[in-house]
Order: C-alpha cells, then sequence, then structure tokens
C-alpha cells in the first residue's frame, strides 16, 4: 500500500511539498515548545559552589498547590543552625558545613567596588568560614578570621584591593560598611569574602544557615543521603544530590526555570492551533488534487478503507520525512527562545536547557496523529462514495456547500465573539490572552462557514455583473462562484493572517500600552536609587538621600514574589506573582490609584490588593488573604488597600514588614526619590550616588533593574508571533501555489477555445484580487470585535493601540501573496503547449 | 429570417482551402519522428476523417494543423493565412477566429451556464454575440431547454452537443475534432457524428476529425490514413468494414 502511496505521490509535487513544509514547520515548533517545557521540569541550574558537598540539606524551594504544577520560590529559605551538628553525627558523614550566604562587596583603596564571589554577584558573596570547606583544595595563607572585625579574601579580590594578610580592607557586609582586618588569602578556584562563622551567621542568616552541605567517606554518599532523608524528611527538609543541589545553590534560577512550562503551555495552544490549521490546509489540497485518481482506484476494487488507508499512508510518508530536518530545527529553535529569554530577563542565565530525545518523541507522535485524522477526514468524502459516481464526480469539481458545516462554522464564529468579552471583565494579562485566542477561533470558524460565505458573495457579485464585461473579469467571478471550496481555503487561510497578525499583535502593544500607561501615570517620583555593586541598598542611604537639598519624600520598592492562594468556584487555587514590597511612605512616590483603604497603612502583616483581584477573589479593606511568601512561608495578611493599576503592579503588593526574614539579602533594592524638579536636587543626587560606592542613580519610570514596568513576556510573545507568522505565511503561500498548479487542465482547455496568455493572467489576476479582497474584509471583521472589546477593557476607548501601518503592511502581504503564488504557477504553466497540458492531465 | 446558408463561414479569402499543410515534419526531443513530410490540403465545406493505429501521427497532425503544436518543418495556412513563426498570442487569437474544438472530454468551463460556454469564445474576442446565430446553433445542437444548467447538469452526449455548439459559435473556417465520440456510447456517438455531418452539409461547415472508430470515420467524406508519421492513403467515402480491414493491415505490419 505505501508503494503504491508513494508511486501515486510522484506526480503530485506542488501538493506534497505544500504538505512536508506545513509537517516541517510543524515539527520545529512542537520540539521547540517541547524543549522548553521539558526544560522547564529538568534543568537544574550548574553545580558550582556545592560541588565539592556530597549532600546537601535544605528548606524545600518549591510550593506543591494541590492538584497543580509546583511553584519555585526564589527567595532562600533557611534552616536551623543546629541541624549542622546533627548531621555531623551521622555515620559516614566527614565534614558538615552550615553555609550561609549574604550580600558583601570589597571596596578599594579609591571606595570603588571590586567584583567578589565566584558568582560575580555580590548578593551572595558573603560566607562564614566553614564554608571554605566547599573550596576545591583551598592554599590558604594566613589564619582563619578569629574575631567579628576579620575577614578572609580570595586571591584575585586580596590582590586587586592591594591587600595582605594583615592589612586593612573596607568590606560592605548586608549593608552595612565597615574596615576590617585581613586573616587570611585563600587561594582556590572560587571565592569570596569569609567572615567568622558566627559574624557570617548574624549578617546573613539572622541565627539559621541556607543550607547545610555534607561529605562523605568515599561509596558512603548514597547510605548518608538516606540517613539524612530520615533526619531531615520529617522537619520538611530536602535533602539533594547530584545535579539537583544546583537547585539549591541558586534557588532564584530555580524559581526562574518555572517560567518556562507556563510559557510552553502559553505557546503551545495557539502554536497548535496555527500547525494544525496549516498542516491540515496542505493536506486537503494534496489529496483534493488526487481524488480522480482515489475514485479510480475505487472504481478497480479498493474498498473506502483501503483508500483512506492510501491517503494517511501518503501523507505520513511524507511528514515523516520531513520530521527528520524539522526535529533538529525545534532544537535550534529552542536554543535561540532560550536566548531570548535570557536576554529579556526572564529566565537566569545560568540555567540551561535540558536536551532529550523526548520532545522530538512529542512532537513526532502528535503531528503524525494530526496529519493521519486530517488525511482521514480529507479523503472520507471520496472515499465512501459508490465506484462510479466518485470516478464521475471527480470530473465535476464543483459541489453544493454543506450547510452543516457552515452552521457549525457560524456558530463558532459566535462563541469566539462571546469569549471575547473576557477583556472586559478582567483586566489581566490573561483576559487579554483571550483576544487573540478568539480571533483564532473565529478563522477556523471562517474555515468551516467559508465556502457558504464564499458561494454568497461571488453569487450577488455574479448578479451585479454588468452584462459586457471583459472574459476575464466574467470567467473569474464565474470561478469564484464555482469552485467555492477552493476559493473559501485561499480566503480563510489568508484572512487567518489578517486575523491572527492583528489580534496578536495589537493585543501585545495594546496591553504594553495599558501597562505602560499605569506605570507611568503611578510613578510620581523622578529617580530611582540601586546598588548593583553591592546585592542591596546600604542602610544608611535613606537618611542620605533625604538630606539631599531637594527631596521631597524617598520610600524603598523591591520586588519578590508571593503565591496567592485563594478558593474559587469551591477549586483552591494558587497563582504566583511578582509582587513590590512597600513601606507606608509608599504613597509619596507611587500612585497606585488607591480606591479605598490607605497605603499608609501598610506596617505589619497587610498587603494591598488590586482592585479587578480582589473582585475575583471577594476581598476587600478590611479582609484577610493567605498568601505563600517567596520562601515559602505561609503567611495571613489584612488588606489595608484596593488599588486600579494592577497592570503595571500587578496584583498584590505587601508590606516591608511583612516581607522582612522572607527574602534572600534581606535588603531593599531600589529606593524611589520624589524632588522638587530642580537640576540642583538631580545634581545633589548624582553627587551622593558617585560619592559612595556601589550605587547606581537612574529615571524612575523604567527603572534599569526593572523593579516593575513593561513585562518581559511582551516582547517574548512578539517574537514568538513574529516567527509564527512566518510559518504561517509560508504554509498559506504552499497552499495558494499547491491549488494553482492543479487548476493547468482548465487553464489548457480555456487557451484552445480561445483565451489568449495575457488573458488568462488578467482571469487570474482578478480571482486573486477578489480573494484578496474578501480575505481581507473578512479578517478585519473577524479581528475587530475582539479587538474593540479589548481595547474598552484595557484603555477605555474603542480602538486598540498600536501601528498604524500594520494593517496596511498586513493588507500588502496578504496581496502580494495571494497575486505572487498565482502569477507564478499561471505562467508557468501557461509555457506547456494547451493541447500537451490537456493529454497529460 | 436569413437563411441557413448565409451563416456560413465568415467571407474573407473565400477561395483558400481552410487548412494547407504543406511537407510538414514534427520532431519531438529525443529524436522521435511524429510527422515526416506531411502534405495535406482540406477544402471548404469538407469532412475530413484522419484515422490510423496509436503513435501513428494522427494526433500530432491534427494539432499542427490546428496551429497548437508548431511543426520543426513545413509550413501550415489555415484559412489562408500562414501561422509559421507567429507568437502564441497571435496565434490563439487566430484559432480563436478561424478554428473550433471538439474535445473527447468536453472540456466546457464547469463554473459556467450553458449559454455561458457556448458564447465565451465570443467574449474571449471581445465580440458581442449574434443572437439569431446562437439560437439557430442551439436549436441546431438540439439544448434549447438547457441554456440555464451548469454543464454538471447534463448528460455526457448533452455535453457535447454544448460543446459543438461553441465550436461553431465564431463561426470558423474549420472545426476540429479530436475523437469526439470516444467518451459517448454507440446510439449518443451516432447522434453526435449525424449532427457534425448535417452542421457540414446544412451550414458548409468544414470539419476535421481524428478517430480511430472506423464506423465514425466512415461518416466522413474523405479519410486520411496515417502510419509511421506519414500519409499512407487517401480515401474517397469508404464503407466501415473497408476501414477496419485497413487498419488491421496497417496495425499488423
Amino acid at each position: 500500500m505505501l508503494h503504491l502511496a508513494l508511486r501515486m505521490a510522484r506526480h503530485r509535487i506542488a501538493a506534497l511539498l505544500a504538505v512536508a513544509c506545513a509537517a516541517l514547520g510543524g515539527a520545529a515548533f512542537v520540539t521547540g515548545i517541547g524543549v522548553l517545557a521539558e526544560s522547564g521540569f529538568r534543568s537544574h541550574a550548574p553545580v558550582e559552589r556545592l560541588a565539592r558537598a556530597d549532600v546537601v540539606v535544605s528548606a524545600a524551594q518549591t510550593y506543591h498547590p494541590k492538584g497543580g504544577l509546583a511553584i519555585g520560590l526564589p527567595e532562600r529559605a533557611r534552616v536551623p543552625r543546629e541541624l549542622t551538628a546533627r548531621l555531623a553525627r551521622l555515620p559516614g558523614v566527614t565534614a558538615a558545613v552550615g553555609d550561609v550566604s549574604f550580600p558583601a562587596a570589597v571596596l578599594d583603596r579609591h571606595g570603588a567596588v571590586l567584583p567578589a564571589g565566584d558568582t560575580g554577584d555580590p548578593a551572595v558573596a558573603g560566607h562564614g568560614w566553614s564554608s571554605t570547606a566547599l573550596l576545591d583544595h583551598p592554599r590558604v595563607s594566613g589564619a582563619a578570621p578569629a574575631g567579628p572585625g576579620d575577614v578572609a579574601l580570595d586571591t584575585r579580590t586580596a590582590a586587586a584591593a592591594g591587600v595582605a594578610p594583615g592589612g586593612q580592607v573596607t568590606v560592605v557586609a548586608a549593608g552595612r560598611r565597615a574596615t576590617y582586618r585581613v586573616s587570611a588569602v585563600i587561594g582556590a578556584a572560587g571565592g569570596g569574602v569569609f567572615f567568622t562563622d558566627a559574624t557570617a551567621a548574624n549578617l546573613g542568616g539572622r541565627g539559621r544557615v541556607d543550607l547545610v552541605a555534607l561529605r562523605t567517606a568515599p561509596g558512603a554518599r548514597d547510605s548518608v543521603a538516606e540517613r539524612t532523608r530520615a533526619v531531615a524528611g520529617p522537619a520538611g527538609l530536602v535533602v539533594s544530590t547530584g545535579a539537583a543541589r544546583g537547585d539549591v545553590e541558586s534557588p532564584d534560577a530555580m524559581a526562574g526555570r518555572s517560567v518556562l512550562p507556563l510559557l510552553a503551555g502559553s505557546l503551545a495552544g495557539v502554536t497548535l492551533l496555527v500547525a494544525g490549521f496549516i498542516v491540515g490546509g496542505s493536506l486537503a489540497v494534496s489529496i483534493g488534487a488526487q481524488r480522480r485518481d482515489l475514485a479510480l482506484l475505487r472504481a478497480v476494487g479498493a474498498t473506502p478503507k483501503q483508500v483512506r488507508r492510501l491517503a494517511a499512508a501518503q501523507a505520513v510518508a511524507v511528514s515523516g520525512a520531513a520530521l527528520v530536518p524539522g526535529i533538529p530545527l525545534g532544537y535550534l529553535l529552542a536554543d535561540r527562545l532560550g536566548w531570548l529569554l535570557v536576554f529579556a530577563g526572564m529566565l537566569p542565565s545560568s540555567l540551561p536547557l535540558t536536551y532529550s530525545p523526548l520532545p522530538a518523541i512529542a512532537a513526532a507522535l502528535l503531528l503524525l496523529l494530526v496529519v493521519r485524522v486530517s488525511a482521514w477526514c480529507a479523503a472520507l468524502r471520496t472515499s465512501r462514495m459508490a465506484a462510479t459516481e466518485a470516478v464521475a464526480e471527480s470530473r465535476s469539481e464543483p459541489r453544493t456547500p454543506s450547510t452543516r458545516r457552515a452552521f457549525a462554522g457560524f456558530l463558532l464564529m459566535g462563541g469566539a465573539a462571546v469569549l471575547s468579552v473576557a477583556p472586559l471583565l478582567t483586566r489581566t494579562q490573561e483576559g487579554a490572552a483571550v483576544t487573540a485566542l478568539a480571533g483564532i477561533l473565529a478563522t477556523i470558524g471562517l474555515g468551516l462557514a467559508g465556502p457558504v460565505v464564499v458561494g454568497r458573495i461571488s453569487g450577488a457579485l455574479a448578479r451585479r455583473l454588468p452584462a459586457r464585461v471583459s472574459a476575464p473579469t466574467c470567467l473569474a467571478v464565474a470561478n469564484s462562484r464555482g469552485y467555492t471550496l477552493r476559493v473559501a481555503g485561499a480566503v480563510t487561510t489568508l484572512a487567518m493572517a489578517v486575523v491572527f497578525t492583528l489580534t496578536y499583535a495589537l493585543t501585545q502593544t495594546t496591553l504594553l500600552k495599558a501597562t505602560s500607561d499605569d506605570v507611568e501615570s503611578a510613578t510620581r517620583a523622578q529617580y530611582t536609587m540601586t546598588a548593583p555593586g553591592l546585592g542591596g541598598l546600604p542602610d544608611d542611604l535613606a537618611a542620605a538621600v533625604r538630606a539631599t537639598p531637594g527631596v521631597r519624600a524617598t520610600a524603598p520598592v523591591t520586588t519578590t514574589t508571593v503565591i496567592w492562594t485563594y478558593t474559587m468556584f469551591g477549586d483552591d487555587e494558587a497563582d504566583s506573582h511578582s509582587a513590590p514590597i512597600l513601606t507606608p511612605a509608599a504613597s509619596s512616590v507611587l500612585d497606585l490609584g488607591v480606591r479605598s483603604g490607605d497605603l499608609a497603612d501598610l506596617t505589619g502583616a497587610t498587603v494591598a490588593v488590586d482592585a479587578d483581584a480582589a473582585r475575583l477573589r471577594k476581598v476587600s479593606v478590611g479582609g484577610t488573604v493567605s498568601l505563600v511568601l517567596g520562601d515559602g512561608a505561609p503567611v495571613e495578611a489584612r488588606v489595608v488597600a484596593i488599588y486600579s493599576r494592577g497592570l503595571g503592579f500587578g496584583p498584590v503588593a505587601i508590606s516591608r514588614d511583612l516581607a522582612t526574614g522572607h527574602t534572600t539579602t534581606g535588603l531593599d533594592q531600589s529606593l524611589l526619590i520624589r524632588t522638587d524638579g530642580s537640576d540642583a536636587a538631580g545634581r545633589g543626587l548624582a553627587a551622593l550616588a558617585s560619592s559612595r560606592p556601589g550605587l547606581a542613580l537612574g529615571r524612575a519610570y523604567g527603572a534599569p533593574d526593572g523593579a516593575y514596568g513593561v513585562p518581559p513576556e511582551l516582547w517574548i510573545n512578539i517574537a514568538i508571533l513574529a516567527v509564527l507568522l512566518g510559518y504561517l505565511l509560508l504554509g498559506i503561500a504552499n497552499k495558494l501555489v499547491a491549488s494553482t498548479v492543479q487548476r493547468r487542465h482548465e487553464i489548457a482547455a480555456l487557451q484552445l477555445i480561445g483565451a489568449t496568455p495575457g488573458q488568462i493572467r488578467s482571469m487570474m489576476r482578478r480571482e486573486a484580487a477578489l480573494i484578496c479582497v474578501v480575505a481581507l474584509g473578512t479578517g478585519l471583521l473577524l479581528s475587530v470585535v475582539p479587538l474593540v472589546l479589548l481595547a474598552t477593557g484595557f484603555l477605555h476607548r474603542p480602538w486598540p493601540a498600536g501601528p498604524l501601518w500594520l494593517f496596511p503592511a498586513i493588507a500588502a502581504v496578504v496581496a502580494g501573496i495571494a497575486f505572487l503564488t498565482m502569477e507564478v504557477p499561471t505562467r508557468r504553466a501557461l509555457r506547456t503547449p494547451p493541447a500537451e497540458a490537456l493529454t497529460r492531465a | 429570417m436569413r437563411t441557413a446558408a448565409e451563416y456560413g463561414p465568415a467571407p474573407t479569402a473565400r477561395q483558400a482551402p481552410a487548412v494547407a499543410l504543406r511537407d510538414v515534419t514534427k520532431v519531438y526531443p529525443g529524436g522521435v519522428r511524429a510527422l515526416d513530410g506531411v502534405s495535406v490540403t482540406v477544402e471548404r465545406g469538407a469532412f475530413v476523417a484522419i484515422m490510423g493505429p496509436s503513435g501513428s501521427g494522427k494526433s500530432t497532425l491534427m494539432h499542427c494543423a490546428a496551429g497548437l503544436d508548431t511543426p520543426t518543418g513545413g509550413s501550415v495556412s489555415i484559412d489562408g493565412v500562414t501561422i509559421d513563426g507567429l507568437n502564441e498570442t497571435r496565434r490563439t487569437e487566430l484559432r480563436r477566429e478561424r478554428v473550433g474544438f471538439v474535445f473527447q472530454s468536453y472540456n466546457l468551463v464547469p463554473s459556467l451556464s450553458v449559454a455561458d460556454n457556448i458564447t465565451l469564445p465570443l467574449r474571449l474576442a471581445g465580440r458581442a454575440p449574434d443572437h439569431d446565430w446562437v439560437r439557430l446553433l442551439v436549436e441546431r445542437v438540439g439544448l434549447s431547454g438547457r441554456l440555464g444548467h451548469r454543464p454538471a447538469e447534463l448528460s455526457g452526449g448533452q455535453q457535447q452537443r454544448a460543446a459543438i455548439a461553441r465550436a461553431l459559435v465564431t463561426r470558423p473556417a474549420v472545426v476540429f475534432g479530436d475523437e469526439p465520440t470516444g467518451a459517448l456510447d454507440l446510439k449518443t456517438a451516432r447522434e453526435v457524428l449525424g449532427l457534425l455531418r448535417d452542421l457540414v452539409s446544412g451550414l458548409g461547415q468544414t470539419v476535421v476529425m481524428v478517430t480511430h472508430d472506423p464506423a465514425a470515420a466512415a461518416r466522413a467524406d474523405q479519410v486520411l490514413v496515417m502510419a509511421d508519421g506519414r500519409l499512407r492513403e487517401t480515401l474517397d467515402r469508404p464503407t466501415a468494414t473497408e476501414l477496419a480491414h485497413r487498419i488491421t493491415t496497417l496495425e499488423s505490419e
């Protein structure tokens, strides 16, 4: 059967090429998304500092909601210090290190910050002396720090600071600047700033340690891990060995990876829809081209089942061949996407993607399933007809479109319109995402109703056509009316491009505008002060800033992650959000659009909540919400204010009092500063920033470290839109070329009865124009409803934000594709003498 | 009301033969010699059939005579106009004015009504249809009640009648038929042949028909027998039996 299928296929190269391209692109996208999803579950940050630890005990850095995917917790959760001694006594343990990391930065003689630590991240450069046991063969010259005024430095930092053991050095540790005596210099691959364990515990752990690293006797790793689990398990602690240690080492990287399954999930829907649409469309054309062959097979005795099997075998063989280049392309795509995510700051650069054969297998299975089902559906009609009828019908191509199919299509379009009300109900990214989805659903509806719609339009056109219109025009209209299925196929795919581009791009730009409007109108401060070199703001900075002439108000803003747990429709929900940590002073620099309550009450265990979220989750001022903080600590917090600018600031803002002790560094990340607006104030702040080490002064709006502002997902979405659109356009072009190539016989017959090549070309151009106009019209119509609803919900006006050139641009692209895909195959067809073309067909 | 004879071929170059081939050779790429120095003259008002075994060159001869294919050597003129060296557009225009076609597979445009199909060549030529002539043709081919139908709604014989009307609507100098009865059952085929015969006798049309059916060829005034790219013989008003015998002999050579 396969042999026969391939022999038949050889004569329909154009159509099969379209199938192959569609399958190739689909395989690449599905594989790429699969790699992202798998990496989200299986990637580990590289093990660096903990490479010499055999077993690591730490607090759980994930939150497991009931029946949901685990959510990573980015803030370090700590373990009791006493655990170190208990674990050290376990048999097989040769050393137990209670490791702490905290912000520390060494200053050189001129007061400039030196790059510290092995990761170069000052926020985790400070450690206790016992952590030197984690270093690989350290060469220590000098003695261990003996008192609170002693530190040990790695060789590189010591050399850069120009100190030797016994010398003096200035260190900003956990926000406090002090002069220390250098007791030792350590030569090792890694490094950092080492204090006495007691000092480190005070500065970083606040009496607790980040984790306990165990070294074991040779061969004892597994038994130690087992015993450790027995001790640590009941306390809710996690024991890691091997690659999993990387996650413990950097919980923020681990939490960062949980963005991957979310992203993959949100991409999977639209990608599968588009890939299915393109693959299904190209297969319909390919099988349509072979309808006569299939009918003849029926006539010579093939059963309907055999015909369907043949069609499916052929489609699967072609797509299978396309998978070979498609899947490697998918891995390449994932690599690029990973790079983009790192670039956008959504993924830690230290987190590698996991490349296993799993996504390839999933993509292959999924795609071949889609191909089989599409091929089966496309061959269904031909295969089920009586053999003689099948041959007869294969000659008279036009047939009346099915009204049941059209009804389903109109139903789908209506459903899409209802769905697109979502942005009116919830002014969130999730709400906006529905807009594009509704657009795509509506296009699929158009795909079903297309033949009837096209029939009506061309029928109306034919009736209004003046009697003395030129032959090409008359033929073009008659063809559009007679071949409604073929024309509707072209119209639907082109309309899909229009709807996809308009709804996706304009959703993103509208969201962007609404978000930046929120942030812009909320920001009352002019400046933001950050300390990128120190890992957190020094504790005396706020006072110094306030003392600068011209400064009216300051308030610290830090971003953390919280998980909001609530009940909706009887189900327990847990949503992870990025949340600002605010003080009661926040209202002096930020105007969140408070509807009720007061930000000044943000003391103790309190939060402020976005109005949309408050309405959906049924909370009000004075009520309480259940949150899980960034380190996994569950808290109940009282709602003190409801604000409206949730798009820019997220659904919840928590008080600094509530967050204290639940962030990795324990320091404020940025200071928003409102001045009197004078240049003198700006100069004063600039002078302050440059006079102290490690500070940076920036404009308040669009703060460089992204304390809040435009979510990077928007840029990712736009980048992905561009790639998907490329695939969609290629698929459309292939499909249209394939369907034009099949008209060679029709063209030849027209030539024989006296149509000149010029008349044929002009007929085809008119058909292209008609297809183009109908596609643009329906595409625009289907996009307008969801976009108007979106704009009303997000911008409080009926038209979306976005570039004006978008519609003309997509119109030009659609017109270009429609004309080229008809013009080029037509010119080729005209080169064959008509008599020859007729006998060959 | 004008008489049927007045609707005959357009009065251009009445003295010239409908089709004249002089020393026509056609060599296909690869060296296959499909036509080897064939000379044929078809006079106006003649009904000529071309016969021959498969691969004898009869289809190529017709394609060259109709200006569908360009010969490698020799000269072709239709209605006194030499078509050698004309480009595709000029040749199409000439065909449109002076040549009609009837195919085995009808080749009607499925999306057009029967009436639109019949007048399509006139539309393509940018000429207004002569309504009396069209009505006469439709009556002659017996499709008066079917003008609003789509081709798919007609039987094979009716579709071929529509194709014949379409071939005649421009009042061409010659109508070529490529196995015009090949797809029809015996009874319908006989009717269609009768119609062609009638058009020649009644309207003074010229018809050249390729066929391998001796019964069909026997309706012609003259039968040209082809073999191996050459014109073997010309038979005037042969009987079907005679023809069948000739072809069988040729095929067994």
